[in-house]
C-alpha cells in the first residue's frame, strides 16, 4: 500500500501543489522532479520485490505488479523523473507564463499518473479509464504553447486518440460479455487475473472479434499505422519534456494493454497464431510507413517522432515472434524509452536555440552547442541500431527469433527497413552536425548542469549495449514466459 | 408480452442507429445536437428496459445518468460551444451526402457481418442488438473523419461513446456500476477537454473550420 | 378472389378522393383556414369528367392513351394490394415485384406524356420525375423486400399474415426501418412536401402538376383520381403491412366490415400525419431532394440487411 502512495501518489502530490501553489514560484518545479524521483525509487523497490517474491498485488488485489507490470512501471518512472530534471519547471525559460508553467506542472504530473496507473492497476476497464486519461492530460499538454500548429497538433491527438481509445472500450465490453457470465456482475470481474483465469471456456468468435478492436484502439495510441497520423503532429508541436514522455513511454504503455488483451486472448483461443499474425502486420506495416517518412523529413522533431512510429512497429514485431521476440521487444521497450526521451529532451534544447525545427536551417551544431551535439548524434545513432547501444541489441535479438520462428522473409523485410531508416536519419544527422553556423545562433553550451541527464542516459544505453544486467534479465525473462 | 422486450430494446438500438446517421444526411450543425439528444434518450430506454428485463438494479442509475449527462448537460454545453463559436452549417462536408449515406449503408453491412459468428454464439436475448451498436460506432467515426467542423466532430465522437453504451447495455447488461461511473466521469472530462480545445481553435484561427488546420504535413 | 381484387379497387376508387380531400382539410384547419369539404376532390372530378377535352395539336396518340394506361395500372394495383382481406391459400394475389412494376409503367407513360406535347413546363417535370422515380422505386422495393425476407415470400397477403402470426416482429429493425422508408417513399411518390408541393401551379420547382399541366377535362379527371389512387396504395401499403391488425384473413362479412372499418381508420390516421407532417417542413430545394431520397434508399438497404442477417 505504502508502495503505491508513494508511486502514484507523488505525481498526484506533485499535481496538488502546483494548484496550490500562489503565486506559482519557479522553484516549484524542483518539487516536482523531487517527487519523480521518490516515484521512481518506489518503482526500483517494485522491482527488487518483484525478482525476491514473484508477482504480488497491494491494495487488495487493486494493483498488481507483476514483471510486465514492474517493467513498465520502471521506465515510465524513470523516463518521468529525467523529463522533471530537464523540464522547463526547473530553471529559467522565457517562453512560458507563469500562467502556462502552472498548467505544464498540473497536467504532466497528472499524465505520469494516469501512466502509472494503467501499467500496475489490475482492472481492465480501469486500465482503460487511466490510458483515457493520459489521452486527454497530454492533449492539453500538446496545445501548451498556444501556437496555431501545436493547438491543430492537439485536436488531431485528442480526436483520433479519442475514437481510437473509444474502439479499445468496445473490444473490452465485448469481451466482458462471457466474463460477466461466469464471474458475475461484480467489479472483480474484470481483474486482469480473472479474466486471465476465465478465459479458457470464453467464446473465441466473439474474441476475434473484441481483440481487432482492441488492438486498432490501443494501436492507435501506441502510433502504429496506419492509425499513426496524429503521432508526428503531436510530438513535434509538444514541449520537449513532453515529446519526450509521449514518445519514450506513452507508447509502450498503450502496447502494454495490447499484451495484456493479447495474454487473453492467446488462452482463448488455444494459440497465439491469431494475435501473432495481426500483430505482425500492424508492426511491419508501422516499420514500412516510418521507414520510408524518415527519409523524406524536413523537420529534426518529426524525424524523432517518425523514429517513434518505427520503434512502435518494431516491439509489436517483436511481440509477434512467440517469447524470445517478447523478450527482444521488453528490452527494446526500455531502450528505446531511454534512447528517443533523452534526444527529444537535446532536441528542445536545440530548438530553443535555433528557432527553427527545420532541418534546412539547422547546420554547424558541432560548433554551436559541442556537448549537446555530441549526445544528439550518440542518441540518435543509439536510434538506429548502431553499436556499442542496447538498441543494437534488442534489434539484434528481434532478428534472430525472427530467423527463429521461420519468418524468414518478413525479417529480410524487416532488416531492409531498417536500412532505409538508418539513411533517412544519418543523412539528416550530418546535414545538422556540420557546416556553418548561422549568424544569428549564438556559440557555446549554456551550463553543464542542462547536460548531465543525457550523460546518464548515454551510459545506460552503452551499459545496455554491453551485456543485459542480471536483474532486468531476470525480469524480462519472467515477462516472455509469461510469469 | 416477453418475447416483446428484446424486440423492444432492438427497436431502440435501431433509433439509436437512425440518430447516428443524421448528421451525414443534414447539414445543419443544430440538427445534429437534436439527433444526438434523441440518440442519448433512445440509449437511456433501451438501458433502462435492458436493467428491466434482466432485474438489474445499476441500469436504471446508468439510465438516469445518461439522460441526466448525456441528454441534457452535454447538449446544453453543446448549444452554448455553439452559440459562442457561431458554427451553424457544415457547408463542404468531405465526401458529398448521398455518398456518405451510402457509406454508411455499406458500414452497416460490415457491421452485420462482422459479429454474425459473436452474435451466434452470444446467449443474451438482445444480441440481435448487437450489430446496430457497432454499426453505430462504425458510422459515428465516419461522421468523426468526415465532418469538417469541429463541433460536427465533437459530435460523432459523442454518439460513438452511445454506441459503446449501448454494446455494454445490450451485450453485456452494462459493466460494473463503478466502471460505469468511471466512464461518466472520464466522458465529462473528454468533453470538458475537447470544448477547450475548441476554444483554442476558434482563439488561434477565427474559425472552427478543420479544413483550416492543415499547417502541418507529412 | 376475383370478388377480393374487386372489393379492393372499388373501395380504393371510392374511398381515395376522400383521402386526398381529407389531407387538404386538415391541412387547411391547421393553417387557420376553413378548407373545402373532405369530399370536395369529388365534386372537382365529376365536374372535370363533364368538361371538354383541349389537346395540343403537337401532341400524339401517347398523349391521348396515357390517362387510361395511368388509371388502369394504378387500379389494378389497388386491386393487388391486401387493403381489406389477405385470405390464406392464395399465392399469387398481389406480388411485389408486379406492384412495383406497375407503379414505375404507369410513371413512365406519365414521363412520356409529359414530354410529348413539347411545353417547357412538360419536359423539366418529366425529367424531374424520372429523377425521383429513379431513386424511389427501387427504395420501395427493398423497403418491402425487407419484410418479405421474414416472411419468406414476396406475397403481400403472406407478409400481412406473417406479421399477424408473430406481432412481436413488427417491433424489429428490419420492420421499422423499411417503414421510415416507405414514409419518404410515399412523400415524393404520391408528389408531396416536402419533395414536391400539390397544391401549387404556379413554381419552378413543380414535379407532378408540370407534368399533367397539359391535361383537361376527363383525361384530367383521369390523372386526378390515378394520382388520388397512387397516394391511397401507399397509405395502404403502410398501415397494413406494418400494422396489419384487422386484416380479414377469411372472407366471412363480419370479418370484412370490420377489415374495411380498420383500414379506412388506419388510412385516416396517416393522412392526418401526412397533414401535419406537410405543415410543419418547407420544401426542399430540387437538388436536395436526392440527398432526402438517398437517405431513405440507405434506411431501405439496412432494413434489408437487419432482417437478413440480423434472423
Amino acid at each position: 500500500m505504502i508502495l503505491v502512495i508513494l508511486l502514484i501518489g507523488s505525481p498526484l502530490a506533485a499535481a496538488a501543489v502546483a494548484v496550490l501553489a500562489r503565486p506559482y514560484r519557479r522553484a516549484l518545479g524542483v518539487v516536482t522532479a523531487v517527487l519523480s524521483t521518490a516515484s521512481l525509487g518506489a518503482a526500483l523497490f517494485a522491482w527488487a520485490r518483484v525478482l525476491r517474491e514473484g508477482t504480488f498485488t497491494a491494495a487488495s488485489g487493486g494493483f498488481r505488479f507483476d514483471p510486465l507490470a514492474v517493467l513498465l512501471t520502471v521506465c515510465v518512472a524513470f523516463v518521468s523523473a529525467l523529463a522533471a530534471w530537464m523540464s522547463p519547471l526547473i530553471g529559467s525559460r522565457e517562453e512560458y507564463t507563469d500562467a502556462q508553467l502552472r498548467m505544464l506542472g498540473i497536467l504532466v504530473n497528472v499524465f505520469v499518473a494516469g501512466m502509472l496507473v494503467a501499467v500496475t492497476v489490475n482492472n481492465l476497464a480501469i486500465m482503460w479509464v487511466a490510458i483515457e486519461s493520459t489521452t486527454m492530460a497530454s492533449a492539453l499538454l500538446v496545445a501548451i504553447p498556444r501556437t496555431k500548429a501545436s493547438v491543430e497538433a492537439s485536436w488531431k491527438y485528442l480526436l483520433i486518440g479519442a475514437v481510437g481509445i473509444a474502439l479499445a472500450f468496445a473490444g473490452t465490453v465485448l469481451s466482458y460479455v462471457d466474463v460477466r457470465q461466469q464471474l458475475g456482475p461484480v467489479p472483480s470481474a474484470l481483474h486482469w487475473d480473472a479474466v486471465v483465469a476465465a478465459a479458457p471456456s470464453m467464446h473465441p468468435q466473439v474474441l476475434r472479434l473484441a481483440f481487432v478492436f482492441i488492438l486498432v484502439g490501443y494501436g492507435t495510441k501506441a502510433g502504429i499505422a496506419p492509425m499513426h497520423t496524429w503521432l508526428p503532429d503531436a510530438h513535434s508541436e509538444a514541449p520537449a519534456s513532453i515529446s519526450a514522455l509521449m514518445s519514450g513511454v506513452l507508447l509502450a504503455v498503450s502496447t502494454y494493454a495490447v499484451m495484456r488483451w493479447k495474454a487473453v486472448v492467446d488462452v482463448a483461443l488455444g494459440g497465439a497464431l491469431y494475435s501473432n499474425r495481426l500483430l505482425l502486420t500492424f508492426g511491419f506495416l508501422s516499420l514500412l510507413v516510418a521507414a520510408f517518412s524518415l527519409v523524406v523529413q524536413r523537420s529534426y522533431k518529426r524525424m524523432l517522432a517518425y523514429s517513434s512510429v518505427e520503434h512502435s512497429g518494431l516491439i509489436w514485431l517483436g511481440l509477434g515472434l512467440g517469447p524470445a521476440g517478447t523478450f527482444a521487444a521488453m528490452l527494446h521497450v526500455a531502450n528505446h524509452a531511454i534512447g528517443k526521451s533523452m534526444l527529444f529532451l537535446l532536441a528542445g534544447r536545440i530548438l530553443q536555440r535555433y528557432g527553427t525545427t527545420d532541418l534546412r536551417r539547422v547546420s554547424g551544431l558541432l560548433t554551436a552547442m559541442p556537448a549537446t551535439a555530441v549526445l544528439f548524434a550518440a542518441g540518435l545513432f543509439a536510434l538506429i541500431g548502431a553499436p556499442p547501444f542496447g538498441l543494437f541489441v534488442s534489434e539484434i535479438r528481434l532478428v534472430a527469433a525472427g530467423f527463429a520462428t521461420g519468418r524468414t522473409l518478413l525479417t529480410i523485410g524487416v532488416l531492409a527497413l531498417l536500412v532505409v531508416a538508418f539513411v533517412g536519419m544519418l543523412r539528416a544527422l550530418n546535414h545538422m552536425l556540420f557546416g556553418p553556423v548561422p549568424d544569428e545562433v549564438t556559440v557555446g553550451e549554456a551550463r553543464a548542469s542542462e547536460v548531465w541527464p543525457a550523460l546518464v542516459c548515454i551510459g545506460l544505453l552503452v551499459a545496455l549495449g554491453l551485456g543485459v544486467p542480471a536483474p532486468l534479465h531476470a525480469l524480462l525473462v519472467a515477462v516472455a514466459e509469461g510469469r | 408480452m416477453e418475447a416483446a422486450f428484446p424486440q423492444l430494446c432492438i427497436l431502440g438500438a435501431s433509433a439509436v442507429l437512425l440518430a447516428a446517421i443524421i448528421p451525414l444526411w443534414r447539414r445543419h450543425v443544430p440538427a445534429y445536437i437534436v439527433a444526438f439528444q434523441w440518440q442519448s434518450f433512445a440509449l437511456a430506454f433501451v438501458t433502462a428496459l435492458v436493467g428491466y428485463m434482466a432485474h438489474i438494479r445499476e441500469l436504471y442509475i446508468v439510465a438516469a445518468l445518461i439522460v441526466a449527462i448525456r441528454g441534457m448537460l452535454f447538449v446544453r454545453l453543446l448549444r452554448k460551444l455553439q452559440a459562442r463559436v457561431g458554427e451553424i452549417t457544415e457547408l463542404k462536408p468531405l465526401v458529398n451526402i448521398p455518398t456518405s449515406l451510402l457509406i454508411a449503408a455499406t458500414l452497416v453491412v460490415i457491421a452485420y457481418a462482422a459479429t454474425r459468428p459473436a452474435v451466434l454464439v452470444a446467449s443474451s436475448p438482445t444480441r440481435g442488438a448487437m450489430p446496430l451498436a457497432i454499426a453505430v460506432i462504425l458510422v459515428s467515426m465516419f461522421t468523426v473523419a468526415s465532418r469538417k467542423t469541429a463541433i460536427g466532430q465533437v459530435i460523432g465522437f459523442l454518439m460513438l461513446e452511445n454506441g459503446i453504451a449501448l454494446l455494454s447495455a445490450v451485450a453485456s447488461y452494462g459493466v460494473p456500476l463503478t466502471v460505469e461511473l468511471g466512464l461518466f466521469l472520464d466522458a465529462l472530462l473528454g468533453f470538458l477537454v475537447m470544448q477547450i480545445l475548441v476554444f483554442h481553435i476558434h482563439d488561434a484561427f477565427d474559425t472552427t473550420d478543420v479544413e483550416q488546420l492543415s499547417r502541418l504535413k507529412h | 378472389m376475383v370478388v377480393t381484387a374487386f372489393l379492393h379497387g372499388l373501395v380504393a376508387l371510392l374511398v381515395a378522393p376522400a383521402l386526398v380531400g381529407l389531407i387538404r382539410w386538415v391541412k387547411a384547419r391547421l393553417q387557420s383556414r376553413r378548407g373545402a369539404a373532405p369530399w370536395q376532390p369529388y365534386r372537382e372530378l365529376a365536374k372535370l369528367l363533364r368538361k371538354e377535352r383541349v389537346v395540343s395539336q403537337h401532341a400524339s396518340w401517347v398523349f391521348r392513351v396515357t390517362p387510361y394506361i395511368l388509371f388502369g395500372t394504378t387500379l389494378v394495383v389497388s386491386c393487388l394490394i391486401p387493403t381489406v382481406l389477405a385470405p390464406t391459400g392464395v399465392q399469387v394475389f398481389g406480388d411485389l415485384i408486379a406492384v412495383v412494376y406497375l407503379l414505375i409503367l404507369g410513371t413512365f407513360w406519365l414521363a412520356l406524356a409529359g414530354l410529348d406535347p413539347g411545353s417547357a413546363f412538360g419536359g423539366m417535370g418529366s425529367s424531374r420525375e424520372m429523377t425521383v422515380a429513379a431513386l424511389t422505386e427501387p427504395t420501395m422495393a427493398i423497403a418491402i423486400f425487407a419484410l418479405a425476407l421474414p416472411a419468406g415470400s414476396t406475397d403481400l397477403g403472406q407478409i400481412v399474415r406473417r406479421t399477424l402470426e408473430m406481432p412481436t416482429s413488427a417491433l424489429g429493425p428490419g420492420h421499422v426501418l423499411a417503414f421510415a422508408a416507405l414514409f419518404i417513399v410515399t412523400l415524393a411518390e404520391s408528389g408531396r412536401l416536402p419533395v414536391d408541393n400539390p397544391s401549387t401551379h404556379l413554381e419552378l420547382t413543380m414535379i407532378h402538376e408540370a407534368m399533367v399541366l397539359e391535361y383537361s377535362g376527363p383525361y384530367l379527371a383521369l390523372v386526378e383520381w390515378a394520382s388520388a389512387l397512387k397516394l391511397f396504395v401507399f397509405c395502404v401499403l403502410l398501415a397494413n403491412l406494418f400494422v396489419p391488425w384487422g386484416v380479414a384473413l377469411s372472407a366471412n362479412p363480419t370479418a370484412i366490415v370490420v377489415g374495411i372499418a380498420a383500414v379506412l381508420l388506419k388510412v385516416a390516421v396517416i393522412a392526418v400525419a401526412l397533414a401535419v407532417f406537410e405543415t410543419r417542413v418547407a420544401k426542399l430545394r430540387l437538388f436536395r431532394v436526392p440527398e432526402l431520397l438517398s437517405a431513405s434508399f440507405v434506411l431501405s438497404v439496412v432494413a434489408v440487411v437487419s432482417a437478413f442477417l440480423g434472423r
